[in-house]
Parts: C-alpha cells; structure tokens; sequence
C-alpha cells in the first residue's frame, strides 16, 4: 500500500482560505477505499510558510507526493514541487487539476521535479497510478490519463482518459482530512447575500460537471468533455480544448437523491448551515434532465428537513444555498421553487450589456434576456450575482457605455473582471502569441502572473491596453460620462480614426488593425484642442 | 494547534507548529490604515523601508 501525501497548493493569498480542494478531497477517499496510506497537507488552509512544509515533507518515508490545482495556484506549486524534489528523492511527484491539464507539455517542461501528471479526470487514474507503484513498475505510459518522462526524458503522454459515467458511483470527499472547524467554518462567509454574509458553516458541494455552453473566456478543466488529444503534422499529440467549430461537451450529474442525501449527511455531522454549490452551472443539468433535477433536489431538500426555517432576525435552522445559474436557461417557475427550497444566490455571468459583445462571447445569451433573467431572479427573492467583464476582443465605447447604462437602471454595483485568456480557454487558443509577446515569449511568466481576473494580465482587447481599461473601468464606475466622452476623442484621433467611422480597430467592426500591430505613438494631449 | 496533517495513520515524525506571535501594534496599525489607503490615508509600511543614511544628509 502506496504512503501517499496530498498538498493542496496556495491559491488566492490575498484572501483567506474558503474552498476545500472537492478533487483532491475525492481523491483522498478514493486512495483511502484501496487501502492506501494517506495524509493530506492543506497548505492553502493553513499557509504556516516553509518551515513547516520541510516538516510534512520529512514527517514519512513518502511514496507519493501528490499535488495539483487551478491554474494559478502555479508559483505555489512550483515551490512545494521543488522542496519536494529534494526532501524527498524517492517519492513518486504527481500533479494535476486545471493547471497540468490546460498545458500539460509546458508544465512537465517548467517544472523537471514532476514525474507523473495526470491530465484530466484523475477519479480512476490516481488509484492506478498508486496500483502499479505497488506492483513496483513503473510504467506510466500504460496508465491512460498521464504524462510521465521516458528514460531519455522524451515526455510520453498516455492515452485518453475516458470520463466515468455514473457520478452516483463516487463516495462522499474526504471532507475530515480538511481544517473544517480551524479554518474553513471560520471562513464561511461569502458575500452574495444576507444569507450567505451570515453563514456560520458553510460547506461546499458538486452536484454535477459539465456545462452546456461555450463562452470563449472560460476553461472546464478537462473534465466535462471539453478535452480531445489532437496530433499535429510532426505527429506530437496534445490536448485540444474549445476551438471555433470543435466544440465538444458531455453532461454529467449526480442524482437529486445522491445530491440531498450527502447535504443531509454534512447537516448531521458538520451542522452545515449553508451550501455553495460549485457547479459551473446548475441550469445546464436542469434543462438536461427535463426540468426535473432542480425541482426533484428541491422536494427532497423539504423532504429531508433541509429547508431553511427563518428567525426574525435573519438567522435560520436548515440550510441555504446557492450556485451558478444562466440567463436564457432559467425560468421563473423553478426560480421560485428554488427560493422556497432556501436558495438565496445565484451568479449570473452576465459579462456584457452591450449586444454586439455579447455576440461574440458565445454564451448564447442576450442583454434582453439577462435583463429578464434578472428581474425574474429577483421576484423570486434570490440575489442575482451580476458578473460583469470588460476589456472583450471587440469591447469598445458603445459597450462600456451600455454596461454603465445597464448598472444605473439595474442598480447594479460592480467593479468588472478583466477579460482574461486563462490557459485552456478558447481565446488562450487564439491569441497565444499575442499573449506570449507580452510577456517577452516567456509564457511561464504569464502563468505566474495570472491571479484574480479583476487585476490586469494578459490583453485580449483590440481596442485598449491595460492602462486603457484600468482608467477606463474607474470611470465607469463612478458613471464619469464626461470623461469616457472626452477619452474617446482622445483615443480616436491616436488611433487616427476618422469622423463617421465606428470608434474601433476589431476587425469587421471598423478599419482592420490586428491586436498584434505595433501601437501607434500616443498623443494624448493634442484632443482637447 | 490541530494537526496540520490529517490523515487515517499516523505519521513517523509529528510536525510542530511553531506558536503564532501575536499581531504586533505596528502590524495591526499597518493592516488597518491598508484597508483605508487611498487619499490622505497613507504610510509607511515600515518592514519595507530601505535605510539609506547617506541620502539623508
Ligand atoms: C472552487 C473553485 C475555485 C476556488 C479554488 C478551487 C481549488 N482549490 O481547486 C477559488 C475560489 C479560489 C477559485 C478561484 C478562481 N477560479 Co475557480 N473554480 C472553482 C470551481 C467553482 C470548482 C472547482 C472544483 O472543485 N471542481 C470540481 C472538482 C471535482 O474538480 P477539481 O478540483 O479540479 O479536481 C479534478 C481534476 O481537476 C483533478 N485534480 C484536481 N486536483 C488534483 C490533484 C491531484 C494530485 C491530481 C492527481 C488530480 C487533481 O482531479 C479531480 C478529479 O477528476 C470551478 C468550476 C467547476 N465547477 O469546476 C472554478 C474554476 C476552476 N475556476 C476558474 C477560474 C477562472 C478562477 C479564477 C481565476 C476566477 C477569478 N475570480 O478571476 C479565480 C482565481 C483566483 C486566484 N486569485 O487565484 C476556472 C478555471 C481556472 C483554471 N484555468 O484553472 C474554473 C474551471 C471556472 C471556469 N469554468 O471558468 N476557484
């Protein structure tokens, strides 16, 4: 039996720590149902620095030392892979989650220490990977799912991963190998709503994997079917995610019974109070279903005795909850019957208010039918999350005007995200190099930039550069019309745009000047004459 | 301190967490005025400060 240690790396250190690594967390009980040997190490939790990572990586003769996670918990990953190189030379380094499996060949190549990475899926693979280090082969190439060094340090990488079928087949995360009570029920509070500001006990739960839907900013970690291994001309396979016409998606939910039965599990022993689901989006699965998934988890919710009982003072016996919904696939009915199960948020990525931005995005929404989503949401008496976005390929004044417009009518309050090309997305795909020189051709240094989409990394924009959006969403956000009108005759006569013409460079919207031209030199002070 | 290491066997070696100090006034000053920068809230985050006596003078 394999001595296994997880990490769970740094992630978002400006913040505390509010989110148990689900996948790690299901892979702990998977390990441990084989009999394997485990101890988790929740680094993010406890971030008690590297004296005392020396310590967990020296506290056993380790066989595997297995870590992995979202993208930019990479500088973190990179620290711990290499102490663990070297306190602990014989175990087997294995990595996964979003970050390996958006770049799998660069990030074998930026980090040497990793021996195995699992790409994808890692339900069934961790445990054969653990199988065979029993076996003593080491063989890697005959685990699908992985990419491993050949003895010429040639990568291989295995063949695909299927993805499992039945979700139900999985047991519950190993949610006790976590700080629950030290650090992450201290940390329950997530502002979305009053609810979920005065959650006490706040658990997070995945009731599916998958998303209908192809908005080209977002990345679904090779796990809901959005993965392919190409090969290209010289034959060196790789993966391939969303690319205009591939677009590939497999849906995948856990039962409304599964799903109630571990809330009520979690009541029982943690005394949850509240819910987050983490589903990208929980609408997909209900029209999936045949609108029947949401209203089936909502009846066993009153069923089970789950449903918030409310005091006059906001407080509650029961549990809230709240997730990810869509503008074009939710409907009032189920809105409503979600509210009266104890929903109390719900995040909309609304992204844009403007059409023509909207239209390129490939969200299959409208700023007609987030308006109406909205107001339907709120009738309900579930607070809508607006998501806003700006700094899109084809983002331009008319749409920041739009948005401002659409946040005064709608009472919306928000400080928009950056439009961010996180690797795996499609518009990393399509502006890779336009990324890459950026950041001198180094693409590691954009990874190890990457953070919070609400601060400026890479540009994808055609029409402003990070200086442009910075100003540009300040005075959005004090609704300074004045001086978004004064900087669009400034930014037109720089980008030596003539009257009558549309204020914008994206192709087929105006004069065509592709993102990667050389800016032309600033004028800056010459429009005000 | 709980373990930091959780797990379903117990480790050869315990790991020992060196105790936290606790928050200094100057820490807790500087975290605070952080909250609030912007405007006439600055200062100096004095950890950081380079001393260079030579300019001084
Ligand atoms: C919870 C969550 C977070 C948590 C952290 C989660 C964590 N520690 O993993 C927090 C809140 C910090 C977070 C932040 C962000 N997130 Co987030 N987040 C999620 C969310 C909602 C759930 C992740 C999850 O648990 N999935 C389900 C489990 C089963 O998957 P998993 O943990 O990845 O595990 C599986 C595999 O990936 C793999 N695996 C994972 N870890 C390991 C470890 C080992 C050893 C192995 C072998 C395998 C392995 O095996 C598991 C089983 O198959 C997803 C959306 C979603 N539903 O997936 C987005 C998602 C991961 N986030 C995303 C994004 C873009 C962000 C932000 C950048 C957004 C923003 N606000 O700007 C920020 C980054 C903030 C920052 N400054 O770093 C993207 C992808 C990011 C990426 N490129 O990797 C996702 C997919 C959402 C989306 N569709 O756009 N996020």
């Amino acid at each position: 039996m394999a001595k296994v240690l997880f990490i769970n790396p740094v992630v978002r250190e400006e913040d505390v720590p509010r989110h148990i690594p689900y996948g790690i967390a299901l892979l702990a009980t998977l390990a441990m149902e084989k009999g394997h040997l485990v101890q988790v190490y929740d680094e993010n939790a406890w971030r008690k620095g590297e004296a005392v990572l020396r310590q967990v990586l020296t506290a056993d003769e380790w066989d595997v030392v297995a870590l992995g996670g979202i993208t930019t918990a990479y500088g973190s990953i990179k620290t711990i892979v290499r102490l663990a190189r070297r306190l602990c030379p014989r175990a087997l380094i294995v990595l996964g989650g979003g970050v390996l499996t958006s770049l799998p060949r660069e990030m074998m190549g930026f980090l040497p220490e990793v021996d195995v990475g699992v790409i994808g899926e890692a339900l069934v693979t961790f445990n054969e990977i653990l199988a065979m280090l029993d076996s003593g082969v080491r063989d890697w190439g005959k685990v699908l799912g992985t990419i491993s060094r050949g003895p010429d340090g040639a990568l291989i990488m295995s063949g695909q991963r299927p993805l499992i079928e039945n979700l139900d087949s999985l047991p519950y995360p190993a949610w006790d190998l976590f700080p629950l009570e030290e650090v992450y029920f201290k940390n329950s509070e997530s502002l979305f709503s009053e609810e979920g500001m005065m959650a006490k006990r706040r658990l997070d739960i995945n009731g599916s994997l998958g998303c209908s839907l192809v908005c080209k900013f977002c990345f679904h970690l090779g796990i809901t079917g959005d993965m392919r291994y190409e090969e290209d001309e010289a034959g060196v396979v790789n993966v391939a995610f969303d690319r205009k016409g591939s677009y590939t998606r497999a849906i995948r939910y856990h039962s409304p019974e599964y799903i109630v039965k571990m809330v009520k599990f979690a009541y029982d022993k943690y005394a949850i109070d509240f819910v987050a689901f983490i589903d990208e989006n929980l609408m997909t699965m209900d029209q999936h279903s045949g609108r029947t998934w949401l209203k089936e988890i909502c009846r066993l919710w009153h069923e089970y005795g789950l449903a918030p009982q409310k005091n006059p003072d906001g407080t509650w016996t029961g549990v809230c909850w709240g997730g990810t919904s869509h503008a074009t696939l939710c409907n009032p009915e189920i809105l409503k019957i979600m509210r009266e199960a104890g929903c109390a948020q719900l995040v909309y990525g609304y992204e844009s208010f403007a059409p023509h931005v909207m239209k390129s995005i490939g969200k299959g929404a409208t700023p007609a039918s987030n308006m109406r989503s909205f107001f339907w949401t709120l009738e309900a008496g579930i607070r809508p999350i607006p998501n806003q976005i700006i700094g899109f390929p084809n983002e331009d004044f008319d749409s920041l005007r739009a948005n401002m417009e659409a946040w005064k009518k709608l009472g919306l309050v928000v400080k928009p995200h950056f439009a961010t090309p996180y690797p795996g997305s499609e518009w990393f795909t399509v502006y890779r190099k336009q990324i890459e020189r950026q950041y001198q051709g180094d693409l590691e240094q954009f990874i190890l930039d990457l953070g919070d989409a609400s601060k400026s990394s890479a540009i994808i924009s055609h029409n402003f550069n990070a200086v442009e959006l910075i100003g540009l969403r300040d005075l959005m956000m004090s609704f300074n019309w004045r001086q978004l009108d004064e900087y669009e005759r400034i930014w037109r006569i720089n980008r030596g745009i003539p009257e009558g013409k549309p204020s914008t460079l994206y192709p087929g919207a105006g004069p065509h000047l592709a993102i990667d031209e050389p800016a032309k030199p600033s004028l800056t002070l010459v429009a005000g004459a | 301190m709980s373990d930091v290491l959780k797990g379903n066997f117990k480790p050869q070696n315990a790991v020992v967490v060196p105790e936290e100090k606790p928050e200094t006034l100057e820490e807790r000053f500087e975290r605070t005025a952080l909250k609030r920068l912007g405007g006439s809230i600055a200062f100096v985050s004095k950890k950081k400060v380079m001393w260079d006596l030579k300019d001084k003078v």
